[in-house]
Order: structure tokens, then C-alpha cells, then sequence
């Protein structure tokens, strides 16, 4: 497994998966918040001071001052762990046991930023996240929570359907996934590559080119049952 | 079971299942307004679907399916399992009752803590404050002659109607006030994680600072308009500043006294009281905040209003620190709120 790949096991006794994030997404996509913070400031700026000139500028420290200690909050319990900065980069912030995270919980992670920045440049942070075996920064260790990268959802296709046929002899279980994966995932490649892997099978199907490849669709197609 | 036999058997389950986060897991609000158009799973039916749905995947990954099935059930139990297990919304009423009941019931819970830095803060503010009287020349070690200057002509008995501030309208302290004031308190709290040293350095710090003022402008004569300035909302920032190192001291021991808890183990602890206790602080430097723009900068008040109202905020926040949800409700809702 993965050194970054953690197991979560749920109440109801199967295995979540968690892929911890490390310091350089992470950091990146701090990067894009603090610019996207900065292109709102001067948005701010143009239109309040612009408009209401001295009140405005009372407003515009207010607003500030909420997202200092608000914008990651208010983005991550309201938009299930993201921040623009991190749906940018594909990251979620969740509870320990893989839990949208709460208003608790983030409020803490957020609030102790102030030591995970010290002494310069997330110092501390970065130290603590390189030597945490699920990369978590002081922050996240306090407040029980994890960043990690949101699974990208990517199409399975089920295996085209061919006339089955059996294999000459018995299969070990991990021979039948093999077949099966193949299956499923040769549509996706080229005809060279599919000939390729499907000729490693050679001593099943008795044959090359084009003919294992369909002997070994065959195959799968029985391994899953379709008769 | 062959894998096809198995996914035509159960497919309906799982679209109803998918079918039911689309639609109604993503707001509890909009799911309850919508309840009679809802045709599919019934939301009390989802928490055992969930279980079914785990025990299949189990099954699947047991009998080796392919990932086509495998990964499949994955998302949706993790989508399903994001559901179930998602954290309360918080409610008004029971922020309120925090505000009233818990948080002072948090602060006392810490008391030993709360005292440690009270006298972190107090101690120094008081031997400034003394020393500079004694020998007026100190202050000019704390801070350089334009700071000096600037606080002399903020607290200028015989300068312009508002106390405390140059000419910015009260909107715009108020703006300043709060960012300023949270901050400092913020950082207290979380600088106690450097194993309580940050904590303690700040305290120090904020005492030396505030002492050294008040002790130059009493020293030079210009006492009255900072007194009359600071009396208001004295009781609700310098509590909370307090509190708030308090916390943090507690975050810092719970790193080098774990007592019988694994380490990380306490630093969650202490870090989830914390925090709860640093929502109470923001409120009351909010509170602060308030009077110290629109009441404190008032110059019209006479002296013994704003020394009586002063007085009158102590006793409310030293009656609402010790007596604040001593009733028998609140007595195990310590970890909830």
C-alpha cells in the first residue's frame, strides 16, 4: 500500500479510504486562497472606499478582519471540506474517521494556524506535517482532522460482453482478477498494448495476436458469470 | 456467487441508495421541505441500507470482484458514511446556552489555569504601573518619544471631545478594535501549543505594555480621560485576554503533562475545550469592541457614570463567570455544544 494511503475502519466494519495529502498540494493551494483573499480585498477596496469613502474603509477592516479568521471556516464546514484553493487542487479537509468536518473542528484547525505559521513560512507546520505519518500539521492533530485528496470519480466500464468461454484449467483467485481486470480496463488501451498483455497469457488460451485477446475476454466474460 | 449474478441481484438497492444522496443528502432544510414529493428511499430506511451496503462491499472485496464493483460500492458507502456521520448544526438556542451556561462552566473547569494567568498578566501590569510612578523615567525604556507623544495627545485632559483616539469615526475603531483585540487573543490562546511559553510570553507582554501606559499617563498627569476611557470596557477585554491564556496554558500542559492519556490523545482534548472556550473570548472581545468605540470615546459622560458603569460590567462579568450554569442541566453537557 501507498505510504500516504490510510484505512479508516468505519462502525460498520469496512475499510474507508483515505489518501492523506502532503505539504506541496497543501501549500499550493494556501497559495491560491491568500491570492483569492487578495484579489477580494482590492475588489473590496475599489468598491467601498470608492463609494463611501471613510465608512468604507470601517467596513473594509471589518470584512478583513471575518475573513482572517473566518474564510477557511466558513468555506470548509459549508462546502464539505474545500476551499476554492483546495477544490482547485482537488483537496478536502474531513474528520479523522473520514467525517465531513464540523464547525468545531475546523474553527480549531484554522485557529491554530497561528502556531503552525510561526516562526516564518508554516515553519512549524511544515516540520510537524513531515514527520506526521498522515502529513497533519499541529492544527490538525489538535483538532482530530485530515487532508486528504478527494477520490476522482473515474468511469469503470464493465467489460464488454462476448460469448463466454472456459478456461482449459482451474484458475487461482488472483488469476481470475487478473483476467477480469483486464477486461475492463483493455478498452482503454491500444490494440499493440492489449495483444501485448494478452499474449503473457499464452499457456490458457493457446494463442497470439488478436485471437488472445478475445480468448481472454472470452474468459472473463465466464469468470463473471455470463452464461 | 459469480459477480454478474451478484450485481443484477442487488443493482435496484444501489440505485435507490445513489439515488437518495443525489437528491436529498445535501440539505437537511431543503430535504424536510420537499418530504411529500419524495417518491425513493425513505430517510429513516437509509441508516440500515448503509449497513446493507457496507456488508455487501465486505462480500465483494471478500470474493475478489473486480474493481468495476468494488469501486463502485466504495464511493457510495463513503458518500453514505460522509451522510450518517456528519456533525450536528448548530442551533441558536444552544449557542446561547453556551454562551450563558457552558462557557463559564469551561472557564472554572480551568480554574487553576485561569488563576496561573491572571497573575501572568496582573503581576507585571501592576509592578509597571508602580515603578513608573515611583520612577517616571521607566517609561521612556518601554516605549520610544513619538509613542510617548501620541499617547499624551490621545489623553489630553485639555484636548477635543472624543477620549482615546485622533479624529477616525466610531464605526472605523470599532473595525479596528475587534481585529485588534481577537488577534491578541486568538494568538494567546494558540501560542500556548509552543508548550505554553507563547502563551506566557504574551501575557507577560500585554501586561508590561498596558501597565506601562497607564502608569505614564497617570505619571504625567493625564490619568482622568484615560481612566474615564479604559473604565467601560475594561472588565470584558482584560477578562478575556485572561481567559484566553488561560486556555492556552491548558493547551500547553496538556503537550508536556499528558497525564493518562496518549499525548496526541490530550492535545485533542485540550485543543476542543480550547477552542470552545476562544468562541466565548471572541464574543466577549466583540462586547468589548462595542463599548470601547461607542461608549468608552464618549467625553460628555461625567467621570462617576463611566466609573459606575465600569464597576457595574465587572460585577456582571464576575457574577456570569462564577455563578454561569451551576444548575443541574448543564451538569453533563460538558463535551456537547
Amino acid at each position: 500500500m501507498l505510504d500516504t494511503y490510510r484505512q479508516v475502519v468505519t462502525p460498520e466494519g469496512v475499510a474507508l479510504h483515505l489518501r492523506a495529502a502532503g505539504p506541496v498540494p497543501r501549500a499550493l493551494a494556501w497559495l491560491l486562497d491568500l491570492a483569492l483573499r487578495a484579489v477580494i480585498y482590492a475588489a473590496l477596496f475599489r468598491a467601498l472606499v470608492g463609494l463611501f469613502g471613510e465608512a468604507g474603509y470601517a467596513v473594509l477592516a471589518l470584512v478583513v478582519f471575518v475573513m482572517t479568521w473566518f474564510y477557511q471556516v466558513l468555506f470548509e464546514v459549508l462546502m464539505q471540506g474545500r476551499t476554492p484553493g483546495k477544490w482547485a487542487l482537488g483537496l478536502r479537509v474531513v474528520a479523522a474517521d473520514g467525517a465531513p468536518v464540523g464547525w468545531m473542528a475546523s474553527f480549531t484547525r484554522n485557529l491554530l494556524r497561528v502556531v503552525d505559521a510561526l516562526p516564518v513560512g508554516y515553519a512549524v507546520g511544515l516540520v510537524a506535517c513531515l514527520f506526521d505519518p498522515w502529513g497533519r500539521r499541529l492544527g490538525d492533530m489538535v483538532a482530530g482532522t485530515l487532508v486528504v485528496h478527494a477520490p476522482r470519480h473515474t468511469p469503470q466500464t464493465a467489460a464488454a460482453v462476448v460469448p463466454p468461454l472456459a478456461p482449459s484449467s482451474p484458475l487461482l483467485p488472483h488469476e481470475q482478477a487478473a483476467m477480469v481486470a483486464f477486461a475492463e480496463r483493455a478498452p482503454r488501451l491500444t490494440l499493440a498494448r492489449q495483444i501485448e498483455l494478452a499474449e503473457l497469457t499464452e499457456p490458457l488460451t493457446r494463442s497470439r495476436g488478436e485471437q488472445a485477446v478475445d480468448r481472454v475476454y472470452g474468459i472473463a466474460n465466464w469468470l463473471l458469470g455470463r452464461r | 456467487m459469480r459477480q454478474e449474478h451478484f450485481v443484477a441481484r442487488h443493482e435496484y438497492e444501489w440505485r435507490e441508495f445513489e439515488r437518495w444522496l443525489e437528491h436529498r443528502s445535501a440539505s437537511a432544510r431543503h430535504a424536510r421541505s420537499h418530504r411529500r414529493e419524495w417518491n425513493g428511499l425513505s430517510d429513516d430506511q437509509l441508516p440500515e441500507r448503509h449497513r446493507r451496503l457496507c456488508q455487501q462491499l465486505a462480500l465483494a472485496r471478500r470474493r475478489g470482484y473486480s474493481a468495476v464493483v468494488t469501486d463502485r460500492l466504495q464511493q457510495l458507502m463513503q458518500r453514505g458514511h460522509s451522510v450518517l456521520y456528519r456533525t450536528k448544526p448548530v442551533h441558536w438556542r444552544r449557542a446561547i446556552e453556551f454562551l450563558l451556561a457552558g462557557f463559564p462552566r469551561l472557564v472554572r473547569a480551568e480554574r487553576h489555569c485561569m488563576l496561573a494567568a491572571a497573575l501572568l498578566f496582573v503581576l507585571p501590569l501592576a509592578s509597571i504601573f508602580v515603578a513608573i510612578q515611583i520612577k517616571p523615567d521607566l517609561a521612556a525604556g518601554l516605549f520610544d518619544v513619538q509613542s510617548l507623544a501620541r499617547f499624551e495627545q490621545m489623553y489630553d485632559p485639555a484636548g477635543k471631545s472624543d477620549l482615546g483616539r485622533t479624529d477616525e469615526d466610531d464605526l472605523q475603531m470599532f473595525a479596528h478594535y475587534i481585529g485588534n483585540n481577537v488577534g491578541i487573543g486568538f494568538q494567546t490562546f494558540a501560542s500556548g501549543l509552543v508548550a505554553g511559553l507563547g502563551t506566557v510570553f504574551v501575557l507577560i507582554f500585554n501586561g508590561v505594555m498596558i501597565g506601562g501606559v497607564a502608569g505614564h499617563l497617570q505619571a504625567v498627569g493625564h490619568g482622568d480621560p484615560f481612566w474615564r476611557f479604559v473604565a467601560g470596557h475594561s472588565a470584558p477585554e482584560l477578562t478575556a485576554i485572561v481567559i484566553a491564556g488561560g486556555a492556552g496554558l491548558r493547551l500547553g500542559l496538556s503537550l508536556i503533562a499528558p497525564g493518562q492519556r496518549r499525548r496526541i490523545d490530550s492535545l485533542i482534548h485540550g485543543g476542543r475545550r480550547g477552542a470552545k472556550i476562544c468562541i466565548g473570548v471572541f464574543a466577549m472581545l466583540v462586547f468589548a469592541a462595542f463599548v470601547e468605540a461607542f461608549w468608552s470615546s464618549i467625553a460628555g459622560v461625567p467621570a462617576p457614570v463611566k466609573y459606575a458603569v465600569g464597576a457595574a460590567l465587572w460585577v456582571l462579568v464576575g457574577l456570569w463567570l462564577l455563578r454561569g450554569g451551576r444548575n443541574a442541566a448543564y451538569r453533563d453537557d460538558e463535551d456537547a455544544a
